[in-house]
């Protein structure tokens, strides 16, 4: 390739980039905020699933049955604290 | 095809300036509502396209380069400077990252690429993910402004073209040169992707850790490449510089370990984050740390700061990558000081023994490896700029520090895994440390007998001691690792009635990413033994004559035949050396030295003979000038086999790490109502 003709390949190729770039395109994604209900629904599936780790370690013998309770107890507390607020946000 | 490459390489960057000017506007406007002439969204969109079309334009560049080698292009200085037209095929692709300008053009590239994977991807959170992809923009603009105006892979040579190129550098033309490098590269580039998303998730105060989620296998796929490419590294360096090692501490090697480390640690740490909410301002800074270590890894290799046989390129490119941290530097920490409020932790740590303290310990410990090396490879260049002198710190420096600290490290893989979240009761340590415990002192029983103890010659010897504390300890940690998965799948054959196997199988599929990850501790464990036999090598030096031999534990090495051997690319000269093992012929092996033509270089390849046992590792010397006879040395090199062995289990684990896991069918949770229970937004975050 000599040098003009790739100098020649070059502009065609930024004419096919600018006009990728600039084609007037009305369906682009629009930026939703994130709210904190967002963040809590987000949130409650984590605590379930430290529920569940919990639930299935305390079956597999890892943990003695009064840690298990406490541990519970705590979890289900955080838990309930969180479907709280989602409720009252969603009313 | 030069002057395509260079209309490329400006292209690039006059795109990869308006997607970072354009996305930082429109993500301003967005930000303040301020009115504008043009919507902003679609100002982001064009930013975002800009960075799509970017990456089209580098990778016309990178295509010119590697069209120029395969066709001999000897008026680009590059190709000249790194190819020739013996060079084969492979190695002629290996000639793009030969050279420094050309590595360059591989970093960009790759970025070039994240960042238009990440670009088509834009609708999984618009938002972060804009000003994701406006942050790599800035990335981009900084290797694109090197390769325009500092380090361009397109320059004519001055003055007559010459018929053919000075060659690839030597040590570059074995096979495992053409993949440790990209490889390398993938590591150091993909960590610009988890930056990006935690400095964006930073600044526009993203609520919850999704961004986390989103950049978790961005950030274990880079881990991998990472991973890998240190290993190439390792097994090049074993068996191209034939010294019978494969790690140095050379301080190119410890520029790809440090980000190695912190992004090993990040890996840990941000499941903190993930489930708990805790760590946040470490897990950012954590990433932040890891981006800058694989750029001083680049200016480490590419700008001849420091000595090393894997630096590659001299030149002055250092200040402008000197600058470059100052202002991502300034940045990261802009950044944190403005939005520090939004990292507070959503709990505390309750216990000293629980898996969060081990995972804490695990980075404290990894931090200060990382720390350790840092000091010790940039010793030299402080040292000079104190003291006017070059002061090296060697590698009995790094054994002394990173051998215990390792096991440390490894003594933690084992522990972490048996302490449940929040609190551990000592019931619950009794029972979940017995087994690991009796497996520590079995091993060390085991290994007393069998002969590797830390005595040598009656005298105490460090290494062998650390050798033994390793053995013990990856007995251990293989137990706990063992003994969890036993545990999971004995629970899920008594809920389904499965066999234990498919019970296994099941287990590893519901939550992959914890199973994975005991199989990378798995195949951690597996490179530490081969590590640890490196206490035990052995090696020897001898003359061989025609039909001279050498023993070197149960192999008999016999000089069959000394000859020579040419082609269009090098010159060789190597020993037959038939290999006796309890008076049988077992194998042959032929260690060679090679000349190339177009450069004019020496280089060693060694010959191996592996087993699981140990490697014998046979090289070539050359000849006494004095009797014209070669001289053979040999090394008996127990367990590194090993290490690469526990380095396809690593991969192994990561790949299962990937595989999204399957939802348990039933989901057995008893959570209380949510009314009657105070209505206050107690979760701290997310605001």
């Amino acid at each position: 390739m000599t040098e003009m003709q790739g100098l020649i390949a070059g502009m065609l190729l930024l004419f096919a980039l600018v006009v990728y770039t600039f084609w007037p395109e009305n369906a682009f994604a629009s930026q939703k905020e994130k709210t904190r209900l967002d963040y809590l629904l987000e949130r409650k599936e984590q605590l379930y699933e430290n529920l569940r780790d919990l639930n299935f370690e305390y079956r597999a013998g890892k943990y003695p049955e009064e840690d298990f309770q406490a541990q519970r107890a705590l979890l289900e507390h955080e838990t309930a604290q969180l479907l709280a607020e989602i409720e009252r946000m969603q009313a | 095809m030069a002057a395509f490459g260079s209309f490329c390489l400006l292209i690039g960057l006059a795109l990869a300036a308006y997607n970072l000017l354009a996305g930082a506007l429109a993500l301003r406007l967005l930000a303040t509502g301020q009115p504008a002439r043009i919507s902003p969204e679609r100002l982001a969109d064009t930013a975002r396209r800009a960075g799509i079309a970017g990456f089209i334009a580098v990778t016309g560049a990178a295509f010119a380069l590697v069209w120029s080698v395969f066709t001999n292009d000897f008026s680009i200085t590059y190709i000249v400077e790194h190819s020739n037209r013996a060079l084969p095929i492979a190695y002629k692709f290996a000639a793009l990252w030969s050279g420094q300008e050309g590595s360059l053009l591989l970093w960009a590239w790759l970025l070039g690429t994240y960042g238009f994977v990440l670009r088509l991807r834009h609708k999984t959170d618009v938002k972060l993910y804009a000003y994701a992809g406006t942050i790599l923009a800035g990335i981009q603009v900084f290797f694109l402004l090197l390769l325009n105006f500092a380090a361009p892979p397109f320059s004519l040579l001055k003055g007559a073209i010459p018929d053919d190129g000075n060659g690839l550098n030597p040590l570059l033309q074995y096979p495992e040169m053409v993949i440790h490098p990209p490889m390398l590269y993938l590591g150091y580039v993909g960590f610009s992707v988890p930056f990006a998303f935690a400095l964006g998730a930073l600044m526009m105060r993203y609520p919850g850790e999704k961004w986390i989620r989103i950049t978790r296998t961005w950030t274990m796929v880079t881990w991998l490449f990472l991973t890998c490419g240190i290993f190439l590294g390792m097994h090049w360096a074993y068996a191209v510089l034939g010294w019978g090692g494969y790690w140095g501490w050379d301080p190119v090697e410890n520029a790809s370990f440090m980000p190695w480390l912190t992004g090993t640690a990040f890996l840990h740490s941000v499941m903190m984050q993930e489930r708990k909410g805790m760590m946040k301002s470490w897990n950012v800074w954590l990433i932040f740390s890891t981006f800058l270590l694989t750029l001083l890894g680049t200016l480490l290799t590419r700008a001849g700061l420091v000595s090393s046989v894997h630096a590659f390129a001299q030149s002055s490119i250092g200040t402008w990558f000197i600058v470059f941290m100052a202002i991502v530097i300034a940045v990261c920490i802009f950044a944190y000081v403005y939005q520090r409020g939004h990292l507070k932790t959503e709990h505390q740590l309750e216990s000293l023994v629980s898996r969060e303290s081990s995972f804490l310990f695990n980075n404290l410990v990894l931090l200060t490896a990382c720390f350790v090396i840092l000091w010790g490879t940039l010793f030299p260049i402080l040292s000079e700029y104190v003291e006017g002198s070059k002061v090296t710190v060697g590698a009995p420096f790094y054994n002394r520090v990173a051998v215990p600290i390792g096991l440390f490290l490894l003594f933690l893989t084992g522990v972490g895994p048996l302490l449940p979240w929040r609190s551990t009761s000592l019931r619950a340590i009794k029972r979940n440390f017995v087994l690991p415990v009796i497996a520590l002192w079995a091993m060390v029983i085991v290994c007393l007998v069998a002969g590797a103890n830390p005595w040598k010659g009656g005298m105490f010897d460090s290494g062998r001691f650390y050798a033994l504390v390793a053995f013990a300890l990856s007995a251990a940690v293989t137990t706990a690792i063992v003994a969890e998965f036993l545990r999971g799948a004995t629970v899920i054959a008594r809920q389904t009635g499965r066999n234990l196997f498919a019970a296994l199988w099941l287990l590893t599929r519901r939550n992959t990413r914890r199973y994975g990850g005991y199989l990378v501790h798995i195949g951690v464990v597996i490179v530490v033994v081969g590590l640890a036999g490196s206490a035990f090598n052995r090696n020897l030096e001898s003359e061989l004559g025609m039909h001279g031999s050498m023993s070197i534990g149960p192999y008999t090495l016999v000089n069959n035949s000394f000859t020579q051997d040419t082609n269009d690319n090098y010159n060789s000269e190597y020993a037959v050396l038939d290999v006796y093992k309890g008076g049988k012929n077992v194998f042959q092996m032929t260690p060679e030295k090679r000349f190339y033509l177009a450069s004019g270089q020496p280089q060693t390849m060694v010959a191996i003979h592996s087993t699981p046992e140990w490697d014998l590792y046979v090289v070539y010397e050359g000849t006494n000038p004095d009797t014209g006879q070669p001289i053979i040395k040999a090394f008996l090199n127990p367990l590194v086999g090993w290490i690469w062995f526990g380095l396809a289990v690593i991969v192994l684990g990561t790949f299962v790490a990937l595989v999204p896991s399957l939802t348990p069918a039933t989901a057995a949770l008893r959570v209380p109502a949510a009314r009657g229970v105070q209505a206050e937004p107690v979760l701290k975050g997310g605001d």
